[in-house]
């Protein structure tokens, strides 16, 4: 069931919200959590619990990793267009 | 649960909300220091990294980041203590392999101590502008391991003693050389210069030091540098594979002065086997490496040149002064080709067309060539025979480039005018002589004419000299050049007669009793100069020369004193009366042209701005009538062939054709070069006619058609 691109992150009072792995590494501490060599329990199981954070709280920022991963997705796009009209213009 | 949503919409106002346990900190501090020990322990899978994470960014909200960062340290110390015993227990061979096996270790702690220390790094670390965590982590390993007393010499002298061995030949584990070294290099590259690069220079210094003595004791020139140049490729070879990039031009630098640089001398010079030896040998590998070789090292190449240019110079002169070889000069010459192309040959293969040695052959050519003063002679000699073997059937193509390598020994001529006047006498022979094949070839007739013009040119030179040295007393009368010519050889120059002044009829007779002496009859014809240097034609040399001995003369006379035919005079003297500028005689009555009754003075106030004044001779102004019909009716009869010609092409291209029309394209193909005239045209096809390249067709007179 448990896609390998995603993770779960659950809440304090468990609330389990299944992400895509793009979308929790807009925060780069989930981010290195995921991919330290140390082999932490986290990225054995594929999942963090944050016992401090609320499941609204942490809904939001769910929501937010998405919104930020569409928002840098179209930072990244623009900046590629602004790059390809740049040389365009520089090339003669 | 409140505090923490406080905390995260309103970060400002957390402080007041904190709970500031005392005992808090150092709970905290307990976990994290628990945590880093399992981490060096490598049981992190037991932990949760977000629950370390979350611990250390409460310490550093909570003001305790001093206590993180130096706890941190300390602990990192600690471990690391640990770490350098048991590497300094590791025996023999497994040093290396442990130092590497807890240096990667280490590596992956830092990153996971670093990364559950982030936020300390974003935040604590820039306000208070310490270092981050990566960095005390390398240094801690730095001062605990590498500089720890055991450690540090005990890993230098096993790093070199394993170069050492390779260089003897064995094989060592490259892989684990490379990671240690890249330790040292990610270390800070002064640690890598220090600990390992500097001695290791040193060490290998004294190694090639060692086996270049060996090597030249044993092996000569070529040999010893075919294993220099092995040992080169080996360095460069081990620095891409386990070194720092950077090294590679000091590790050469090192070999290209033990082996080459101290040794060069004694490599040239070496008997038997030197430079010299080579050239002479034509070793084109030995010497195509050596110029390699010494390339790389200052002076190596100026060291090979002078003594290349020694030799080469040594080895001209003997070519030069070798009694052997003057008796041939063909064969003097074909030596200075060969060498020449031999070291051509060594500088494009060997020396890679090195511009400076091809001056230096340049030089040294220049040099010996003209020790020999009859060298140009030799050439002249040479390219003759050369010229000669050319008409006997060697091939065009063969000929031509050995005259090319000729022309450029020939550059190397200073003396290139005595070659010039050495060749004029061979080419002169020689072109007499291919006159008396020609003549065997196709009758005397033939050739006759031509022969006797070169016959000729060669005998008024001699004996013109001849005249000269016999009479001293003549040198300062007017000088003399005489052509003796054969009439009938030359183009035709009507003999003319006349009557020469007094002087010049006496000098004449000395000059036809001189030659009379040796040859038969002939007429003496004479060409001067005269006072403001006159250069005048025979006619009005006559001409003034009566001047000599009158101040008036009337034409009637002259022509009577000079028997020169009545044409002539008239011009001549009107191309001394009358070209202005050139009017050295005056003329009365002054016109143009001249009459019988005129008289002509000598012109007192000529002046001119040269001291050498030449008076042509006027052009006939106009042609007289017969004279003109001559030349019409050979005009004519130049055109008739044209036209046939013209008919003729015509006539194949379009097989039949109309008269009319033949005329108008005959007319237009000639009209670049004359006025076609019908008549002539058709008197021409009738012609052809008879000549059966045309045919009337027997359907229409007025159809022609071609006959193939």
């Amino acid at each position: 069931m448990k896609r390998k691109d995603t993770v779960k992150l659950i809440s304090a009072d468990e609330m389990e919200f299944i992400i895509d792995k793009d979308a929790a590494m807009v925060s780069q501490t989930i981010g290195n959590m995921l991919t330290s060599p140390g082999g932490f329990a986290e990225m054995e199981l594929g999942e963090v619990t944050f016992p401090e954070i609320s499941a609204v709280i942490l809904e939001k920022i769910c929501q937010y990793f998405y919104w930020a991963l569409q928002y840098s997705r179209f930072v990244f796009l623009y900046q590629c267009l602004v790059c390809v009209n740049a040389v365009d213009i520089l090339n003669g | 649960m409140s505090n923490q949503k406080k905390r995260i919409f309103q970060i400002e106002a957390f402080q007041n909300r904190v709970v500031v346990d005392p005992k808090y900190a150092e709970k905290t501090w307990k976990i994290l220091v628990h945590a880093i020990h399992e981490i060096y322990n490598h049981n992190a899978s037991g932990l949760s990294f977000e629950e370390l994470y979350r611990n250390a960014y409460n310490m550093v909200l909570h003001k305790f980041g001093e206590k993180l960062y130096s706890g941190l340290v300390t602990t990192m110390t600690a471990h690391l203590k640990e770490i350098s015993k048991s590497i300094e227990a590791a025996q023999g061979n497994l040093f290396l392999e442990e130092l590497n096996r807890k240096w990667n270790d280490h590596n992956k702690a830092l990153q996971m101590i670093r990364d559950i220390l982030m936020y300390m790094d974003r935040t604590y670390i820039p306000d208070t502008h310490k270092t981050p965590v990566h960095e005390p982590g390398l240094n801690l390993w730095r001062d605990n391991i590498i500089h720890s007393g055991k450690i540090q010499s005990r890993l230098l002298s096993t790093l070199l003693e394993l170069v050492h061995r390779e260089r003897t030949g064995e094989v060592i584990d490259r892989g684990l050389m490379r990671n240690i070294v890249k330790m040292l290099m990610d270390l800070g590259s002064s640690i890598y210069q220090e600990d390992f690069e500097k001695p290791f220079l040193e060490v290998s210094a004294e190694f090639y030091r060692g086996e270049s003595q060996k090597f030249i004791e044993c092996y000569d020139c070529g040999d010893y540098l075919k294993k220099a140049e092995i040992r080169l490729n080996e360095e460069i070879e081990r620095v891409t594979h386990y070194l720092d990039a950077k090294s590679e031009g000091k590790i050469t630098n090192v070999v290209e002065k033990e082996m080459i640089a101290n040794h060069m001398m004694r490599l040239v010079h070496m008997e038997n086997s030197g430079l010299v030896n080579m050239l002479l040998n034509d070793k084109h590998g030995d010497l195509g490496r050596m110029y390699n070789l010494f390339r790389r090292v200052p002076n190596g190449l100026a060291m090979i040149r002078d003594v290349m240019t020694s030799h080469l110079r040594e080895t001209g002169k003997q070519l030069v002064t070798d009694a052997e070889s003057l008796k041939d000069p063909v064969e003097y010459v074909q030596r200075l080709l060969d060498e020449k192309e031999k070291y051509d040959g060594i500088i494009s293969l060997a020396f890679s067309n090195d511009k400076t040695f091809q001056n230096a052959l340049n030089s040294s050519f220049e040099y010996f060539i003209n020790l020999n003063s009859r060298s140009p002679e030799f050439i002249s000699l040479f390219v003759d025979d050369k010229l000669r073997k050319g008409l006997k059937g060697v091939s065009e193509g063969d000929v031509e480039i050995i005259l090319d390598k000729v022309m450029m020994i020939f550059r190397y001529l200073q003396e290139k005018d005595v070659f010039e006047k050495y060749y004029k006498q061979h080419l002169a022979k020689r072109l007499l002589s291919l006159i008396v094949k020609l003549k065997t070839a196709c009758g005397y007739q033939y050739t006759s004419k031509l022969e006797g013009m070169f016959t000729d040119m060669k005998t008024s030179q001699d004996t013109m000299q001849g005249f000269c040295s016999s009479h001293p007393e003549l040198t300062d009368g007017p000088t003399l050049v005489v052509q003796v010519l054969t009439t009938g050889s030359w183009p035709t120059q009507p003999s003319i007669t006349c009557h020469l002044s007094f002087e010049m009829s006496a000098l004449c007779e000395k000059f036809r009793s001189y030659y009379l002496g040796t040859h038969t009859d002939i007429k003496a014809i004479f060409g001067k100069g005269q006072k403001h240097e006159l250069n005048v034609s025979t006619y009005q040399m006559c001409v003034l020369m009566l001047f000599n001995n009158a101040d008036r003369l009337c034409y009637k006379e002259i022509e009577q004193g000079t028997a020169i035919p009545a044409s002539d005079l008239k011009r001549c003297l009107q191309s001394m009366a009358c070209v202005k500028g050139k009017n050295v005689l005056r003329k009365e009555p002054m016109s143009k042209d001249i009459g019988e009754d005129d008289s002509f003075f000598v012109n007192e106030k000529f002046a001119s701005k040269f001291y050498k004044v030449k008076v042509g001779t006027v052009v006939a102004q106009k042609e007289s009538e017969p004279e003109k019909q001559e030349t019409r009716q050979r005009v004519e009869e130049d055109r008739k062939p044209q036209i046939e010609a013209a008919i003729v092409r015509i006539m194949k291209s379009r097989k039949v054709l109309d008269h009319n029309n033949i005329i108008a394209e005959v007319t237009k193909q000639l009209q670049s070069r004359f006025l076609a005239n019908p008549t002539e045209i058709k008197k021409r096809i009738e012609s052809l006619i008879e000549r059966e390249f045309l045919e009337r067709d027997n359907s229409d007179r007025k159809m022609y058609r071609y006959l193939a």
